[in-house]
């Protein structure tokens, strides 16, 4: 038995899955109608497993519970997870093992070929996509929705998850153009950033986490308890009766709270204001009888004497504690036969992946009549919605969560040794965690390429983070302004970055210090970051029984160097497969020490070795080799970071069925050298954010 | 406008005396046979002037300005564990003579300070959390499901409040965050919101009025929910059976509540007014909602906080002071203001002695006292509101009945985790627990032999 590749490790879960669906599926697809044996599947595919995957994916125990022995042409087609797995290992060339016989190129590249076309023949045959299940909004999305529906002028309440919080009014997607100063806040970390103008005595419901290796929307993770439900009720009554909602702070007020001078038909003026508002709540409009009964709980407080505004805060109550506003879902479908979702519910997709938050009447409006889908009204309703200031909350939700970067606020590295990193009492990840969120801001903003967050060439600092950075503060670093304490509100500077040690997201001292324990780096952390982060190809957590390395060397390996150290760490096989992927990613790094400053030695007195290999391909032996090695493979991180865009826009785990659609939305704004707009535009296009697989009726086969 | 004067209330209470027959039918109708033992906490803000505190110090050196950066005493303290009769009360502690032989000073408990966030803010809202530095992960606070939550998983059940949180703030701007304002949660950033007005605490225990509102917005989103479920796939009717269930959990307690609103329509608390109190009054009306909740078994678990951590808006001491006045800024400048400083620590104390005495005339059942049954305790986050310490906190607990040795004052070691303090209590309301968050002990002084 021989090391297990990360390909295997990586994706446990889903193995399993296609393994069990291999033994439980019949053969629900008839062969080929060729004959068998003239196929590409039995003149290239077979042949190859059986020379080179049965070893160790053959009989009894198999490695990483792949069997492939003796796998059948009908077998594969019918499991596409098990396609693009094989896709995936043999074309990050993570199959077969460095150790074991390899495949000729040309034979790799015909079988990845052959797969794809199984795997395209497969999907539109079967044309199912994942189904996003129904969920709660979490509370980012209810503070926001609850805002849009009354139209706030202030927040529900305060979310730490918003790591940054914006002071001079800097985001103006309108004009395309990031401004040069901005001044921000951290709200997790900084002074007095968790005051600010909100509704009193409205308590937040607990912060959702982020799924593994996913994002804090994940429809399998947002579920209710009686506990929630409880506070879901207490809160729609809280928010009503909060002595903040007042006709200043609520911009609905006039038209929907107020008394009306004069009411003749007092149950008309009712619908009359009911209507529109549970169509933007519920984001569609209402049936009969649903609006009737609104009417009705109105009216009769109205007739028991509860004064009009009173009975409006009621209703209004109720209307953000009714399913239909707290939940994300869409309506059922015929059967499991992919079928594009309806005006509305593009609508809510929309707003809900750009603005976090209920679709506007213009979005509403051009669903009712029906013209929402059209391409030209479609593509002009994203320029609007990303010129809109509230992509503010896209920015606030999806670029800290796909960078992991709440990882930094538990990040204490040692106070004697690391004493740059603290002032006064404070420490200076407060600053760092603002520098990749404006990046990806200014990206975003400006329209640039993705590559920005690979190598970009500029930057946004503060003093006290340009001081923090030694050797890698930026030539302009010395005139950025130092503010008085850098505690409450941070003045950022746009520079220019001309040294390639810095720039882009991976180098950067948040992610530096956030990936490092509190004494050393921690490589295999680093590239198990680079690995999902980057490249969207996450490892499997280690195996349980692995003792970790200590933060100190113990007696005797004080000479060695932290990869010394580690390799003497991983002499069990099952372990050196998986880290012969993600290990060489990680030391590409070891020149930034745990606090992201820039180090030629460690500290006994041993040279830094970051040299090695990406994707067995690229050879580099300094960061700035290691940043255009990635360059280089620029097709995979694009393809890496449309899926995190596309899985946070579904709310789901993307699968197979979404593979192609991924090949689409890549190919299609490379043209443009992958502009972030476009690609974004592309995702909307795709056939996954627009299409619904949802039966009525449990579905043919049930899920094992 | 003060259309209600303190007289109003007591005599809406029944006078002076509680222990009155309907109290008594009311607890019997309520906590059947058997006693239930309860647990109370009166949290004071920004610390106290030591020197009017803690026997031993009134010759120590007065604080100048603000020291937030010494975060320790400035004097020297008794390092080593010692058990005392509580001789001579310190001016700050005078107004509990009375009650003397039912409460401990417990001196030298200390919480750990997490860096990163502001010592205000943590000091109140990890201080029934208490959670080892570092350990809690994506959040920059210490800060767990808190003490009075853990122990209602224990006690709260069958009560129709699981717990009650009570806040004398009486700001009415926003100028601070929820972690200034909130001693009790139940987990890290999920707030227990705690009520400020009494008419509010009035209506959630008494109203009726409140529980219709309720039922009738979920009996209007239920019917939402029957209808949407028809729009649902075969998968997700499945999932959206959660919504259900947690309606059905909800009419379960208030069902209950219902049940004892029959009972509880004897009580004759007046429905407090809308409009302004003066201080004291204002808070002796909250501790009053809280004992009748306490005494009536609404609930077994309550926390109260006195004021808010910080907060620099001036507000008045009716009693005290001709002018509004910031708590949070006289404690800055205490060479100046400390005679000030003193009078607010002993107005706080009065309203603790005031509650300490109401409950212990209410007799329970078996002939005890509703103090007898309660642990309650008074304590502040910060040892001093100059130095900003988190050692050395200033914790009185009354109460305990004979479950307790009482009349002690415990100077517990050097170092001694504020949390062993949290186990010992959790233990005594019949928690079986090894450890609350950093504990390495018990307060073994404080409990009864036997």
């Amino acid at each position: 038995m021989t090391a297990v590749s990360i390909g295997a490790i990586t994706s446990f879960r889903v193995w399993n899955a296609a393994v069990a669906s291999l033994i439980l599926l019949p053969a629900v697809f008839a062969a080929d109608a060729q004959p068998a044996e003239t196929t590409p599947f039995a003149k290239i595919i077979s042949p190859a497993i059986q020379q080179y995957c049965v070893k160790c994916h053959g009989e009894g125990e198999v490695e990483g519970d792949v069997r492939l022995l003796g796998l059948r042409s009908d077998e594969l087609a019918a499991n596409v997870e098990l396609v693009r797995r094989l896709i995936d290992v043999l074309d990050l060339k993570e199959m077969p093992p460095e150790d074991e016989p390899q495949l000729e190129p040309q034979l790799r590249q015909n079988i990845v070929t052959e797969l794809k076309t199984i795997l395209r023949a497969s999907v539109s045959e079967q044309k199912t996509f994942s189904h996003t299940p129904i969920r709660r909004m979490n509370r980012f999305q209810y503070n926001n929705a609850v805002i849009d529906l009354f139209d706030l002028n202030c927040i529900v309440f305060t979310l730490p998850e918003r790591m940054m919080r914006e002071h001079n009014g800097y985001f103006q997607p309108e004009t395309g153009k990031m401004a040069d100063v901005v001044t921000v806040g951290s709200r997790p970390l900084g002074k007095s950033q968790m005051i600010e103008r909100r509704l009193a005595g409205v308590a937040a419901f607990p912060q959702d986490l982020r799924a593994e290796q996913g994002f804090d929307n994940r429809g399998d993770h947002l579920s209710l308890s009686p506990l929630l439900m409880e506070s879901f009720l207490k809160l729609g009554q809280s928010i009503s009766q909060s002595p903040d909602f007042t006709p200043r702070n609520v911009g609905v007020w006039v038209g929907f709270f107020a008394a009306p001078a004069e009411i003749e038909d007092q149950e008309a003026e009712v619908r009359r204001r009911l209507e529109p508002f549970l169509t933007r709540a519920f984001r569609r409009p209402s049936e009969a009888d649903l609006l009737d009964r609104y009417v009705g709980f109105v009216v009769r407080q109205l007739d028991s004497g509860v004064a009009f505004a009173e009975a409006m805060k009621s209703v209004a109550a109720a209307t953000i504690a009714s399913p239909r506003f707290l939940y994300l879902y869409d309506r059922s479908g015929v059967d499991e036969t992919a079928e594009t979702i309806d005006d509305f519910e593009l609508a809510s997709r929309l707003s809900f992946f750009l603005w976090c938050g209920l679709p506007d009447s213009t979005l509403l409006d051009l669903a009712s009549a029906g013209d929402l889908k059209k391409p030209g009204i479609l593509d002009a309703q994203i320029d609007r919605m990303l010129k809109d200031r509230k992509l503010k909350r896209f920015c606030d939700s999806f670029p800290a969560q796909w960078l992991q970067l709440e990882r930094i606020i538990s990040s204490v590295p040692n106070r004697e040794r690391f004493p740059g990193f603290y002032f006064s009492k404070y420490r200076g990840s407060m600053h760092m965690m603002m520098e990749p969120l404006l990046l990806f801001e200014t990206v975003l903003i400006e329209n640039r390429p993705i590559t920005q967050f690979i190598d970009s060439d500029f930057t946004y600092r503060s003093g006290i983070l340009e001081d923090a950075y030694g050797d890698l503060a930026s030539e302009l670093g010395g005139e950025v302004k130092r503010t008085g304490g850098g505690v409450t509100k941070l003045s950022f500077n746009r520079v220019p970055v001309t040294d390639r040690r810095s720039g882009g997201v991976i180098t950067n001292a948040a992610v530096m210090t956030m990936t490092s324990g509190p004494e050393r780096t921690q490589p295999i952390t680093r590239g198990a970051w680079i690995a999902s982060v980057i490249f969207n190809d996450p490892p499997e957590p280690p195996p349980a029984d692995v003792p970790p390395l200590d933060e100190k060397p113990p007696e005797g390996e004080q000479h060695l160097t932290l990869r010394e150290r580690l390799s003497r760490h991983r002499e069990r096989s099952d372990c050196k497969g998986c880290h012969e992927q993600i290990d060489p990613l990680g030391f590409a790094l070891e020149n930034y020490d745990p606090i992201g400053v820039w180090r030629d030695r460690y500290d006994n007195g041993r040279d830094v070795d970051m040299s090695g290999t990406l994707f067995r391909k690229h050879k580099f032996t300094d960061i700035v080799e290691f940043k255009d090695a990635i360059l280089a493979e620029q097709d995979r991180f694009a393809r890496g970071f449309a899926g995190h865009l596309l899985s946070f826009a579904l709310a789901r785990e993307l699968g197979a069925a979404d593979q192609i659609a991924l090949d689409q939305i890549v190919e299609a704004a490379a043209a443009d050298g992958y502009k972030i707009q476009d690609l974004i535009k592309q995702v909307i296009h795709s056939e996954p954010f627009r299409s619904k697989s949802n039966p009525k009726t449990a579905s043919r086969q049930p899920l094992p | 406008m003060r259309s209600i004067s303190r007289r109003t209330f007591v005599r809406g209470l029944g006078g002076a005396a509680l222990a009155l027959p309907w109290l008594e039918s009311v607890a019997s109708a309520v906590s059947a046979n058997r006693v239930a033992q309860r647990m109370a906490h009166f949290y004071v803000p920004i610390g106290v002037v030591r020197r009017g505190f803690f026997p031993g110090e009134a010759d120590h050196i007065i604080p100048k300005g603000n020291l937030g950066a010494v975060m320790q005493s400035l004097g020297q303290q008794n390092p080593n564990l010692s058990v005392q009769p509580l001789g001579q009360l310190t001016p700050t502690m005078q107004p509990l003579e009375g009650v003397k032989n039912k409460i401990n000073l417990i001196t030298g408990m200390d919480r750990t300070f997490q860096q990163g966030t502001d010592v205000h803010a943590q000091c109140a809202s990890c201080y029934l959390s208490s959670a080892e530095p570092y350990t809690i992960k994506g959040t920059a606070w210490p800060l767990d499901r808190t003490l009075d939550h853990i122990v209602a998983d224990h006690v709260g059940e069958n009560t129709p409040f699981s717990t009650l949180e009570f806040s004398c703030n009486s700001h009415r701007d926003n100028k601070e965050s929820i972690y200034f304002d909130n001693i009790s949660w139940f987990g890290t950033g999920h707030l227990a919101p705690s009520i400020r007005d009494p008419r509010k605490m009035y209506q959630r225990l008494f109203s009726t009025q409140e529980i219709e509102r309720s039922r009738d917005i979920t009996d209007l989103v239920l019917e939402d929910a029957k209808s949407l479920k028809r729009d649902l796939g075969y998968t997700d009717r499945q999932k959206f059976t959660e919504y259900f269930d947690s309606i059905r959990t909800i009419e379960t307690q208030m069902d209950r509540l219902e049940q004892m609103k029959s009972a509880l329509a004897s009580v004759a608390f007046e429905e407090p007014l809308e409009a302004h109190l003066p201080r004291g009054e204002y808070i002796r009306l909250m501790g009053d909602l809280m004992v009748v909740a306490l005494q009536t078994g609404l609930t077994n678990v309550t926390t109260f906080m006195i004021g808010p951590e910080r907060w620099d808006t001036p507000y008045k001491f009716e009693s005290l002071f001709d002018t509004p006045r910031s708590h949070h800024q006289m404690s800055h400048n205490q060479t100046k203001m400390i005679d000030d400083l003193l009078m607010v620590d002993r107005f706080h104390m009065e309203q603790y002695a005031y509650l300490l005495g109401k409950m212990d005339e209410i007799e329970e059942p078996d002939g005890t006292s509703l103090l007898d049954n309660t642990l309650f305790t008074y304590g502040s986050g910060l040892g001093d509101g100059s130095t900003h310490q988190y050692n050395d906190l200033p914790i009185i607990v009354a109460g305990g009945g004979k479950h307790t040795q009482s009349g002690q004052h415990i100077n517990m070691p050097e170092g001694t985790p504020l949390a062993n303090l949290w186990l010992t209590q959790a233990r005594w309301m019949g928690l079986e627990m090894e450890r609350f968050a950093d504990s390495d002990g018990t307060v073994d002084p404080l409990l009864a032999a036997g």
